[in-house]
C-alpha cells in the first residue's frame, strides 16, 4: 500500500513515493508517478484516492503557474504550502479531497524546505515526513538515521534503507519507488527503484 | 492510515420510482439559542430553519441503500481487457450481463465504438458506461469540428475522467478503458468513476480481470503480430469467462491500428472451450472395470 | 481629475534605504478640528503605506479594499503581499469604474510606498483611470507638474533617506500656494528597514517635523515664530 516520504538535506530536499496504482487486490499499474513537479523548484508528492490525488495536485500546479504568469515572480515554497493548505481546508467542509501531501521546494532566501499537509489540512514545516502504511517503517528509520545537513549520498542511502525495510516488512509492500530531488538547480527525477517492471517481457 | 478506512464515496442516489416523504430531521439539539443570521426568523426563513431533505420511505434505510447500490452495479460481472503492442492496441471483452445470480443478457456490446479511431470498454453500470461513452463521442466529434483534427486519446480520456470526477460520490459506476490511435500512435487509458485515470500499456477491468491478467501477463510481449495479439486477448477473455461466473457469452476482439479500429472476431466462449480443449474419448469406464476385476 | 488638481499635493521619493512620502494638508478652515492622526497618509499593511490626493470619501473606500486585499493575501499565503500586486489589485478596482456606464470613477490619485523581499523599496503612483507605474520620485495633487519637474532636476540616484526628506520638503516649499511651510500643514511619513530587518512605517510627529523644517532651512519665517 501507499508509501510516500521525504526529508531535507544540506541544500536539497528529497521525496520518495511508491508507484503502484492499486484497486482492492489488483495492481493496475506499477509505474505511476505520484510526485509532480509543481514548478522549476518545487515538488509535490501526494497519496490518497487516485482521482482526488491527480485532480488536486493538478489544481495546485495550475494555480502556482497562474500566479507566476500574473505576477512575474514565483511563489515561495512556504506560500505555496500555505496556499495548498488553504485550498484543502476550504474544500474540507464541502467536498473534501482525500489526499495527503508532501511539498518540497528550494528558495534562494531560505534554502530547501519540506512541508507536511494531510487531508484534514494540517500544515507542518518538517525536515522529515511520511504518509501511508510505509510511514510506520520509514518514520522510525528516518528518526534513527537522519541528521541535519545530510549529503545527497547519505540521504539516498537512507531512502534506500527505508525502501528496503518497507519491502521486507510490509505485507502489502509496493514493488517500485520513484525518488525526486529539488535543490538550487531545480526539481528533477533522481532515480527509480524497481523490483518489478510494468511490462515484463516473459516467455509466452 | 485513517484515509484508507474512510468510505470512498458518499452514496446519495435515490431511485425516482420510490415514493418519498418529507421527513424532517430533528436537529433542535444542534441549534444555538440565538439565530446565526440576522435578528429575526422572518427575515431569512430558509437560513434559520432546521435543514430538511427528502428521505426514501423505507424502514431500513441502510439495507435500502445497499440494495440500490447492488442494483446499480449489476453489470460489474465483466471481463474486459486492452493492451498496447507493436502494431497498435488490442481490445477484448466478454458479452454477459448479470444481475446478481441472474444472467440478463448473453449478447451485450461491451466494446463501445466512440469514433472510427477510438474504442471504450464497459464495466460497471451498463447505462452509465453507455451514456457517458456516447457523451464522450459527441464531445470528441465537437473537438474534431472545432480544431480540424481528431482528439488525442490522452485528451479524450481526460475529458471523461473530469466528467466522472465531477459526479464522484453520486453513485455512478464506471470502469472503462479508452483505447485508440492518435497522432502520437497507440494510446490506452484506464478511467473509473472514482475519478481515477491511469495511462498504461496493459489493463483489464471487471470481476474476471484477475483471471484475464493471469493469462495476459504470462503471454504478453510487445513484439507480436496482430494475429498473435488477437489470440492472446481471446484466450485471456476465454479463461476469465471459464473461471468467472459473471463473465461469459461471446469473446469479441477489436484491433485499433493506424487506420482505425476493426472487429476481428466474436466467438462464443463455449465453442472456444471445445476449440481449445477438444473432447477426447474417455477411458474412465475401462479403468473402473479393471479395478473391479482386480 | 479636476478634484485632484485642487487637492493638497503629495510627493514621494524613493531612496536607497527607504521611501519618503510628504503631503500638504489643505486646512480649509481654522475652525476645522484637525485630526490628531494623519489625514493624507495611510498604512495599508506593515510594509506598505500610501499618500492620497483627491476625494477623500472615494479614497477611504479604496484604502479599505487595499487593506482587505493585503490581509486576504496574507491569509492565503502567510506572507506579506508584494507591493506591486497590491497596487495592481487596487488599480483593477479603479479601472472597473471607468468601464461601466452609470458609474463614476474614483477621483483619487495615490502614491504607494512599500518594501517587499523581491524588489526592495518601491514607489508607485496611480491615477483615477487605474493607470499605475513605478517611480523614483513622483508628485500628485496641486501643482504636481511643477513639483515633478523640480524632482526631475534635483533627483539623483543613490540618494539617502535623509536627503530624500530634504528634497521633498524643498520641492513642497516651492510648489505650495502658501508662503510658509509649517508643521501643521505638512505630513511626513517614511517606510524603511529597522536594524532588525523588519519593515517600519513611521509618521513624523509635528514637533519633529518643525525641527526638520528648521534644520533644512525651508521655513525661515516659521522658524522665527516657533
Amino acid at each position: 500500500m501507499e508509501c510516500v516520504f521525504g526529508l531535507v538535506g544540506d541544500g536539497f530536499a528529497i521525496l520518495v513515493a511508491d508507484t503502484s496504482a492499486v484497486h482492492s487486490i489488483l495492481v493496475h499499474k506499477s509505474n505511476e508517478d505520484k510526485i509532480m513537479v509543481l514548478d522549476s523548484h518545487k515538488l509535490i508528492a501526494a497519496s490518497g484516492e487516485p482521482g482526488d490525488r491527480v485532480q488536486f495536485t493538478e489544481f495546485i500546479q495550475k494555480n502556482v503557474s497562474l500566479y507566476q504568469f500574473r505576477n512575474g515572480i514565483p511563489l515561495t515554497t512556504a506560500a505555496a504550502a500555505n496556499f495548498t493548505r488553504g485550498e484543502l481546508a476550504t474544500a474540507l467542509r464541502k467536498s473534501p479531497y482525500m489526499v495527503n501531501i508532501l511539498l518540497a521546494g528550494y528558495d534562494k532566501e531560505t534554502g530547501p524546505s519540506l512541508y507536511y499537509i494531510d487531508y484534514i489540512a494540517t500544515l507542518h514545516k518538517v525536515d522529515k515526513a511520511s504518509f501511508g502504511y510505509g510511514s510506520y517503517f520509514s518514520l522510525s528509520m528516518m528518526d534513527r538515521h537522519f541528521h541535519s545537513g545530510m549529503s545527497v549520498e547519505e540521504a539516498v542511502d537512507l531512502v534506500d534503507k527505508c525502501i528496503l525495510e518497507i519491502r521486507s516488512r510490509l505485507v502489502v509492500a509496493p514493488p517500485n519507488f520513484v525518488i525526486k530531488i529539488v535543490d538550487k538547480d531545480g526539481a528533477r527525477e533522481y532515480a527509480w527503484r524497481e523490483s518489478v517492471k510494468d511490462t515484463p517481457v516473459s516467455s509466452a | 492510515m485513517p484515509i484508507l478506512l474512510l468510505p470512498s464515496t458518499n452514496f446519495k442516489f435515490f431511485p425516482p420510482k420510490l415514493k418519498c416523504v418529507d421527513m424532517k430531521l430533528d436537529t433542535s439539539g444542534l441549534e444555538s439559542t440565538s439565530p446565526f443570521f440576522g435578528s429575526g426568523d422572518e427575515l431569512c426563513p430558509e437560513l434559520s430553519a432546521a435543514p430538511s431533505f427528502s428521505l426514501p420511505l423505507s424502514t431500513d434505510f441502510d439495507e435500502f441503500q445497499k440494495d440500490t447500490k447492488a442494483t446499480l452495479k449489476h453489470a460489474k460481472g465483466t471481463t474486459t481487457l486492452a493492451f498496447i503492442f507493436k502494431e497498435g492496441v488490442m481490445v477484448a471483452a466478454d458479452s454477459r450481463a448479470s444481475m446478481g445470480g441472474y444472467i440478463s443478457s448473453q449478447s451485450v456490446k461491451k466494446i463501445i465504438e466512440i469514433n472510427p479511431y477510438m474504442l471504450g470498454t464497459m464495466a460497471g453500470g451498463a447505462a452509465d458506461c453507455q451514456f457517458w461513452h456516447r457523451n464522450l463521442g459527441i464531445k470528441c466529434r465537437l473537438h474534431e469540428l472545432a480544431n480540424k483534427r481528431r482528439i488525442s486519446v490522452t485528451g479524450a480520456s481526460k475529458l471523461l475522467a473530469n466528467i466522472l470526477y465531477s459526479y464522484r460520490g453520486m453513485g455512478l459506476s464506471v470502469g472503462t478503458m479508452i483505447a485508440g490511435w492518435d497522432e502520437t500512435g497507440p494510446g490506452l487509458y484506464y478511467v473509473d468513476s472514482e475519478g481515477g485515470r491511469l495511462k498504461g500499456t496493459r489493463f483489464s477491468v471487471g470481476s474476471g480481470s484477475p483471471y484475464a491478467y493471469g493469462v495476459l501477463d504470462s503471454g504478453y510481449k510487445f513484439d507480436m503480430s496482430v494475429e498473435e495479439a488477437a489470440e492472446l486477448a481471446r484466450r485471456a477473455i476465454y479463461h476469465a469467462t471459464f473461471r468467472d461466473a459473471a463473465s461469459g457469452g461471446v469473446a469479441s476482439v477489436y484491433y485499433v491500428g493506424p487506420n482505425g479500429w476493426k472487429k476481428l472476431s466474436g466467438d462464443d466462449v463455449g465453442e472456444l472451450h471445445y476449440h481449445y480443449y477438444p473432447v477426447t474419448p474417455s477411458t474412465v469406464e475401462q479403468e473402473m472395470a479393471e479395478v473391479a476385476g482386480a | 481629475m479636476e478634484a485632484i488638481g485642487n487637492a493638497g499635493s503629495a510627493i514621494g521619493i524613493l531612496s536607497k534605504d527607504g521611501v519618503v512620502l510628504v503631503g500638504e494638508k489643505k486646512v480649509t478652515s481654522k475652525l476645522l478640528q484637525t485630526s490628531t492622526s494623519t489625514e493624507k497618509m495611510y498604512k495599508i499593511d506593515d510594509h506598505v503605506a500610501c499618500a492620497v490626493a483627491g476625494i477623500m470619501s472615494d479614497a477611504n473606500i479604496l484604502i479599505n479594499t487595499a487593506r482587505v486585499q493585503a490581509q486576504r493575501y496574507t491569509y492565503a499565503y502567510q506572507e506579506p503581499m508584494p507591493v506591486e500586486q497590491l497596487v495592481q489589485s487596487l488599480c483593477d478596482t479603479k479601472q472597473g469604474y471607468t468601464q461601466f456606464g452609470g458609474l463614476r470613477p474614483f477621483g483619487v490619485s495615490f502614491l504607494f510606498a512599500g518594501w517587499d523581499k523581491n524588489y526592495g523599496f518601491q514607489l508607485y503612483m496611480s491615477d483615477p483611470s487605474g493607470n499605475y507605474g513605478g517611480w523614483k520620485a513622483a508628485a500628485i495633487g496641486a501643482n504636481n507638474q511643477a513639483a515633478q519637474s523640480i524632482l526631475k532636476q534635483d533627483y539623483k540616484d543613490d540618494i539617502s533617506r535623509e536627503e530624500a526628506v530634504q528634497l521633498a520638503l524643498k520641492v513642497l516649499s516651492k510648489t505650495m500656494d502658501s508662503t510658509s511651510l509649517t508643521s501643521d500643514k505638512l505630513e511626513l511619513a517614511e517606510v524603511f528597514l529597522m536594524p532588525s530587518g523588519k519593515v517600519k512605517y513611521q509618521v513624523c510627529s509635528p514637533e519633529a517635523l518643525s525641527k526638520l523644517l528648521v534644520k533644512h532651512g525651508v521655513t525661515q519665517p516659521a522658524a522665527e515664530t516657533s
